[in-house]
């Protein structure tokens, strides 16, 4: 059920935003840009932090475990 | 007639207020979509330090969010103290989207910006993500109101004069907020406070790895901040050059001053690099050229031209001729709005109502205008070029270095070696001014590019201001400059505070290489590895 509703609102949501860019490409293609250009440099910059944390532990992981911290 | 001394002071004090305020905005505008998506990271890995960061870039937000709004509300009542003709003659049209602005800003942003600040204990982490992708909305699309009554201002659409009740009606919701302008000039200014907002987390950021303090959350805000950055730099740039095309077309005074170009001359038009514009001669000083590349930057094409000021000028002599029987018609309605012949002339001559205007100032006795008034007239029409010229030259020139600086901090950080290049650090610091300075060369080039106008080819600035005395004006003046020092005194003094303090300890510090508690993922089931396939 609760997959469900998932799937109707994401549903809406994916109607909503087909109706939105119908409307703003033919009215404010610029104002469209915006939102996907917004939307877009948002995740690129939230992927380039994850990528970050992969390419630590990797390093983690060539150099072998942590020593111990002096007590 | 208003006293011109008044004018001036009028346009100072806004100016003034005006570029003061704007030292906030742009890094709202940015800061809030970059707490989003650091807020986002956290709520999908579950890693605290992303919590951590949230809210010690929150922290920032917060500081120059509220002193943003206390320098933002004085401005709205402005057009009312000093500029109360220009409000009546535009107020039906300006004041819808002001209104606008002020229900976005101090309902939907500010309750949110209450819950994003105390709402990180008493919302579940989908909630909290949601309200500062909300405060991050709300901000831009404050924005966004604001922006479109500027460029009613700028390129006067889905509006008409109404010569009986001797103001400007709106005629069209739809034409004023799709206009060209307030599109472009939306998309340009929002993201120009992203590249802000990038700068300045990445400055910051820089400044920690210097000192060794906050390493994670310096590096992991320095990555964010640079890819977020370079993408809002080549969006600026972008938008810039679609703002410009606009500005041929509706504003092409503005755009023969930003090239200093004096005179029309066959494509393919070659871009002043370097100019030293004189406004009393028509012409510039001296110049380093680059062939061919006004005709394609303007028209996007080697055969496209651009009208000079010289034409412009001529041009505006001829409208000025035809302006005057509009205004004439004007003042007979004014007495009689049954006059059919006055609103017939009227009519006829209505698009020219605004160049009118213009030789009024030197005739007030319109049906005796001389040929030597028409050209002052003419000649005011001209923004002051020098000006208009260099605040343009200088806005690009730190619009392409905050590119390369982008560039250049996205390849270090991308190979993760950033912290080691400690000159670019350095470097990464004293960049922070420079989007503030960009932000407001750009807001004067746009304001004094449309002088002589309040609402270009409609409404000159001589006739829009109110009849204050000039000892009000300086009083106000000074009142306001001192106010506002202070507030940016005490925004330095808060952030400078909040940043030497940095974010809660949480072991992620200047500390030897080890395990990392600030990294660690929120627990999750342990699942069974595969076995590689050995051969």
């Amino acid at each position: 059920m609760k997959t469900f509703l998932y799937f109707v609102l994401f549903m809406f949501l994916a109607a909503v935003v087909i109706l939105l860019a119908a409307m703003l490409g033919d009215l404010g293609a610029w104002y469209f840009a915006w939102l996907i250009g917004t939307a877009m440099i948002v995740l690129v910059a939230a992927a380039g932090a994850a990528l970050l944390d992969t390419q630590e532990e990797q390093a983690a992981d060539r150099s072998g475990p942590a020593p111990p911290r002096p007590s | 007639m208003i006293d011109g001394t008044v004018v001036e002071l009028s346009r100072i004090q806004f100016a003034a207020t005006a570029l003061y305020h704007y030292l906030f905005v742009p890094l709202t505008l940015g800061l809030s979509f970059l707490l989003a998506a650091m807020e986002t990271v956290y709520v999908t890995t579950g890693k605290p330090i992303y919590k951590q960061m949230a809210q010690f870039w929150g922290k920032l937000f917060m500081i120059n969010f509220a002193l943003g709004v206390a320098t933002g509300l004085t401005m709205e009542f402005q057009f009312g103290t000093n500029w109360s003709f220009y409000s009546s003659f535009v107020g039906d049209i300006f004041g819808a989207p002001l209104a606008i602005e002020g229900l976005m800003a101090f309902f939907m942003e500010s309750t949110f910006v209450g819950l994003m600040v105390f709402g990180w204990e008493r919302l579940s982490r989908g909630q909290h993500l949601a309200v500062t992708w909300l405060v991050a909305l709300g901000s831009n699309l404050s924005a966004l109101w604001i922006l479109v009554a500027n460029s009613f201002m700028q390129d006067p659409q889905g509006a008409h004069f109404n010569p009986v009740t001797l103001r400007m009606e709106l005629t069209s919701f739809q034409q004023l907020i799709f206009s060209p302008d307030a599109q472009s000039k939306f998309v340009h200014t929002s993201i120009a406070g992203y590249v802000t907002g990038a700068i300045f987390v990445a400055g910051i950021s820089a400044w920690y790895l210097l000192k060794g303090r906050h390493v994670e959350l310096a590096k992991r805000s320095f990555r964010m901040a640079a890819l977020y950055g370079v993408l809002a730099t080549v969006g600026v740039i972008t938008l810039g050059d679609a703002l410009g095309f606009v500005a041929a077309q509706a504003q092409p005074t503005k755009l023969a001053a930003m090239e200093g170009l004096w005179k029309s001359e066959p494509a393919p038009m070659p871009f002043n690099l370097i100019a030293f514009p004189d406004q009393a001669l028509q012409k510039n000083a001296g110049t380093v050229q680059v062939p061919y590349l006004l005709s394609l930057l303007v028209t996007h094409s080697l055969d496209g031209t651009v009208a000079g000021l010289d034409t412009l000028e001529r041009q505006a002599a001829r409208k000025v001729e035809d302006g005057i029987p509009a205004v004439l018609a004007l003042k007979t309605l004014s007495t009689n709005p049954h006059d059919t012949a006055a609103l017939a002339q009227f009519k006829a001559h209505q698009q020219d109502l605004g160049y009118g205007f213009l030789v009024q100032r030197y005739a007030p006795d319109l049906e005796h205008v001389t040929p030597q008034q028409v050209q002052q007239a003419a000649r005011d029409s001209i923004p002051p070029v020098a000006a208009v010229f260099w605040s343009f030259r200088l806005m690009v020139a730190f619009g392409l270095l905050m590119l390369a600086y982008f560039v250049l901090a996205v390849i270090y950080t991308l190979r993760n070696r950033v912290q080691d290049q400690r000159w670019f650090l350095r470097v990464a610091v004293w960049m922070i001014p420079i989007p503030f300075l960009a932000n407001e060369l750009g807001w004067l080039t746009a304001e004094l590019g449309r002088q002589p106008w309040t609402v270009f080819g409609v409404l000159p600035t001589w006739m829009s201001a109110s009849t204050h005395s000039v000892g009000y004006m300086v009083f106000s003046l000074a009142g306001f400059m001192l106010l506002y020092s202070i507030f940016i005194a005490v925004e330095m003094a808060l952030m400078v505070r909040a940043i030497r303090h940095g974010p809660d300890e949480s072991g992620d510090g200047a500390t030897p290489p080890g395990p990392r508690p600030g990294l660690a993922p929120r627990p999750v089931p342990a699942a069974p590895r595969h076995p590689v396939p050995e051969g």
